[in-house]
């Protein structure tokens, strides 16, 4: 419905979660422009995480994080991500989709065209919440529900850098 | 009768061996003469006895014993009454061996038969033709040279008996039982010939009427003998030969037919010229050595110009024969050649055959100049120096190792070489040759100086040495290269030559004055900037050491602000004099830092900041920003109130220095926002998301950040500001610069979370 297919990174980049990305000399250019990558997705997506128990529904508790692939296109105004959720309860599967999609929303471009969904063949209903997933009244319907909108926010806050 | 001679010869051996002994020696001598004026006597008999009496004389001169006079009488009767010409081979021998004989025991005696000796034994030999009497007669001539004999007015007879044999042409017989070699015979004669200086006039003109020969071998043997009597020889000798000599040795070797006699000859030139340089002159002689050097030049020097002819290789070999020889030599062509050697291997740009003339000329031209400058000689050091920059500038004309070895001469005369001239032309060749070829100064030079400077500490250094290693050092930072190598064995130098003697204003440093005028120069009127801007700090250091009251400068500084061109400096100058910078103003150097100095600062011109600041904004809120950003925290919250107007104008100010340093001085208040601030609220959001599209990337990171932590602010103060804030932030999540889109991710998501249920 999307029209979003599998994504056609054969192999997929996995991230080390050590280091933090390193400037580069062009990176301070001025006049240098600077495309987005993958590696900005992936660090959007858990930039400087930190463990908080009291939000034990991060998605670095969740596992989540190492498993996610990304792929963007600045040029086509593409991005997609693939995660592969560890718990099989259908609901965080949908929950997890949903914070990855919010975040990305949040923190790029609206030209952006963001496809999130499960990776192929991990999880039992991954038809069901990746179409879930990918319809826009659904998503704007279910972050009008505070309570869905708070666990989300909740998986979100503990992301989010201290300042 | 044979064996009867035989028989009778014996025992006048044994009678002679018998005399030996020291018992039978009074009643010897009496009969030695009694024998030896019977055996005299016996030479005017008939010939056929000759040869008997001869081996009798033989065995009598190997006496020890013989009478003072016998040997004079001895030889006296032989050249009288014997033709030696005339006898056999055996007894011509037999004649030799009494004189070498003779030679040997009785010289003094001989010698005072004067210049008749030398005739008798000329005579005696003239015409012989069997080589071993002959090596038997070169062997006496030879001593009658070496031994100092009186050729008397018999020099030339002397000469000619010896030299019709040259050059020497033997092919020994097959089965030649005795295995004489014409080498041997050769060597003998050569010996002979060039014994002695007196032979020069007859000698010379044989070379080279034989020189002309067509024979290899006399061509061989002419020039190798020509080397032989150089080394003999001095200049007076050769001078009115030097011409003709010329001219052979250059035919032989412009038309060489072989390598061998080209080689001989190159060495016979090399002779001459060394021979020549050895010549000591007086006041009024010419000088034989230039005159030679003219006539070679002359001859050779505009071969090498016309590279396409052959005869510049021989002219080459020619030219570097005579270098080769000695330094005076060396001197005079090179410096006639390399002009025009080097002039033309930078005009011509293709590889020809010229590029190797001067390539080989340059190697043996690197040997000697090596050599060179290891003399003690400073004017010839100081030559061989410029010498080696010439050539160090012509492009691939040194290899690596020539050009490393010559460092290493340049580092070892800095450190021994005295002389100030020579100083001074080291430092000039190392400047030049440092800027072409880095490498070999870096690993050669420099650590070497920079290990004599540090030995043992500053205070043990000879001054003389150090302030030559100093200087040297100085000189050959004309490469980027070597300048990063030299510049911290320099600063370093300063720095402990500075704490070796600074105590702050009570030290007098001499010549202070003058110190300031160059130094002020130097600040003033040089291109570098590290250089420059050094020597401004060390004028600072100086002048700042020198007032008392610390007041008059800085409001100077101030009057500064509103000058439209000096002003923003003035203000960044500002920010030196509040933060910690690492190379002046601070403890380390001696500077006198007063505690809390920066709020008295602070407190004492604060005013001043904000009388001026209707005249002349930027500038004074430059310094502002800077004086702020460097307060300890406290003062800065317990200050703001007062400098908020201030702040939030600096915001609106179009410099983007003022812009960043304010914003950069204000995140950090805002993260425990003070009530002063959150009352102004609207006038802060406004002014920063108008800075998030600023032209400059640092000023749209630092007011997003400030943005960041904007939402820090209590809840329902800034909630009213949400949704304009998140609508603004969406812009730079597409900024063209990364760093900035990642600022804007965090301040926006922070936003986002802001009073929507599970954010903060």
């Amino acid at each position: 419905m999307a029209g979003g297919t599998r994504l056609e990174n054969a192999n997929p980049l996995i991230f080390q979660r050590s280091g933090e990305r390193l400037h580069t000399a062009n990176d301070e250019d001025e006049d240098v422009l600077d495309p987005i990558d993958d590696r900005e997705i992936f660090d959007i997506l858990h930039v400087q995480s930190i463990n908080d128990p009291e939000h034990p529904l991060s998605l670095e508790e969740l596992n989540v994080v190492e498993q996610m692939r990304v792929r963007v296109n600045d040029q086509q105004n593409t991005v997609g991500v693939e995660f592969t959720p560890t718990i099989p309860h259908c609901s965080m599967a949908t929950l997890i989709g949903l914070s990855i999609k919010v975040k990305l929303l949040r923190s790029l471009p609206e030209r952006f065209k963001i496809d999130v969904r499960i990776t192929p063949g991990t999880h039992a209903s991954e038809d069901a919440v990746n179409k879930q997933l990918a319809d826009k009244e659904r998503v704007a319907a279910a972050l009008e529900n505070s309570q869905l909108l708070e666990v989300v926010n909740q998986c979100l806050t503990s992301n989010a850098r201290t300042v | 009768m044979a064996a009867d001679s035989a028989i009778l010869v014996g025992l006048v051996e044994e009678f002679v061996s018998g005399q030996q002994d020291s018992k039978a020696a009074d009643t010897a001598t009496g009969s030695l003469v009694v024998l030896l004026a019977f055996y005299e006597n016996r030479l005017k008999d008939h010939y056929v006895i000759t040869p008997h009496v001869l081996q009798g004389l033989k065995a009598l001169t190997k006496c020890s014993v013989l009478p003072p006079g016998s040997a004079v009488s001895i030889l006296k009767s032989l050249f009288q009454d014997v033709h030696v010409q005339s006898l056999m081979l055996a007894e011509r021998s037999c004649v030799y061996n009494i004189l070498i004989q003779l030679m040997e025991s009785k010289e003094s005696e001989l010698k005072g038969l004067g210049a008749d000796f030398v005739f008798g034994f000329v005579q005696s030999v003239d015409g012989e033709r069997d080589p071993r009497n002959l090596l038997l007669a070169f062997q006496i001539a030879r001593k009658i040279i070496r031994g100092g004999y009186d050729l008397g007015k018999f020099t030339e007879e002397l000469f000619e008996v010896t030299s019709c044999y040259f050059p020497i042409d033997f092919s020994p017989p097959p089965n030649d039982p005795h295995g004489i070699t014409q080498e041997e015979l050769i060597l003998a004669l050569r010996a002979v010939l060039t014994g002695t200086p007196c032979f020069a006039e007859f000698l010379l003109p044989l070379i080279i009427e034989k020189l002309d020969s067509d024979i290899q071998s006399a061509k061989l043997d002419s020039l190798q003998t020509l080397s032989a009597c150089a080394s003999v020889y001095e200049h007076k000798e050769l001078a009115e030969f030097l011409p003709g000599l010329w001219a052979s040795l250059r035919r032989e070797v412009f038309q060489t037919a072989s390598e061998k006699v080209e080689s001989a000859g190159l060495a016979a030139l090399t002779a001459l010229t060394a021979c020549l340089s050895r010549s000591v002159l007086s006041s009024d002689s010419e000088d034989s050595l230039n005159v030679f050097l003219d006539l070679v030049l002359k001859d050779c020097k505009h071969h090498l110009c016309e590279p396409d002819l052959k005869l510049v290789w021989p002219s080459a070999k020619l030219l570097q024969a005579c270098s080769s020889a000695s330094y005076r030599a060396s001197h005079k062509v090179t410096a006639a050649v390399m002009p025009s050697l080097i002039e033309q291997y930078n005009s011509r740009t293709q590889v020809s055959s010229n590029d190797s003339v001067l390539l080989d000329f340059s190697q043996s031209l690197c040997s000697i100049v090596f050599s060179a400058l290891s003399e003690s000689n400073a004017g010839l050091q100081i030559t061989s120096m410029h010498v080696l920059t010439a050539l160090g500038q012509q492009t691939g004309l040194l290899v690596e190792s020539d050009v490393k070895l010559a460092v290493d001469h340049l580092t070892r005369i800095v450190l021994e070489e005295e002389d100030v001239t020579v100083s001074t032309a080291v430092v000039e060749s190392a400047g030049t040759l440092a800027r072409l070829h880095p490498a070999a100064f870096i690993s050669n030079m420099v650590p070497q100086l920079k290990g004599s400077i540090f030995s043992g500490g500053m205070v043990t250094v000879e001054p003389a040495l150090h302030q030559r290693c100093v200087t040297a050092l100085a000189a050959v930072s004309s490469h980027p290269s070597v300048v990063q190598e030299t510049t911290p064995v320099l600063i370093q130098v300063l720095t402990s030559a500075h704490t070796g003697r600074s105590l702050p204003l009570t030290v007098e440093i001499p010549q202070v004055d003058r110190l300031l005028l160059e130094l002020e120069e130097l600040s003033c009127t040089c291109d570098h900037p590290l250089s420059y801007t050094s020597a401004a700090k060390c004028y600072a250091g100086l002048v700042n050491k020198w007032h008392v009251g610390d007041s008059i400068p800085v409001s100077q500084l101030f009057s500064l602000l509103s000058d439209p061109e000096l002003g923003s400096l003035a203000a960044d100058g500002f920010s030196l004099l509040m933060s910690d910078s690492t190379d002046i103003l601070n403890r380390g150097c001696h500077a006198d830092v007063r505690i809390m100095y920066r709020q008295r600062f602070f407190t004492e011109n604060s005013s001043k900041l904000v009388q001026g600041f209707n005249t002349r904004k930027s500038c004074y809120l430059k310094a502002l920003s800077h004086i702020l950003t460097n307060l300890p925290r406290q003062v800065q919250i317990t200050e703001l109130p007062a400098l908020l107007p201030l702040l939030l104008e600096a915001l609106s100010c179009p410099d983007q220095g003022v812009q960043q340093s304010t914003l950069s001085c204000l995140q950090p208040v805002l993260l425990d926002p003070p009530s002063a601030l959150i009352t102004q609220l609207e006038a802060l959001v406004g002014r920063m998301l108008s800075l998030i599209t600023s032209p400059s990337m640092k000023v749209r990171i630092a007011s997003l950040r400030c943005i960041h932590a904007l939402a820090r602010f209590p809840e329902h103060e800034i909630m009213p500001f949400r949704a304009r804030v998140l609508r603004a932030l969406a812009t730079p999540l597409d900024d063209r610069k990364r760093m900035v889109r990642s600022e804007a991710v965090l301040a926006r998501n922070e936003w986002f979370l802001l009073g929507s249920p599970g954010g903060r």
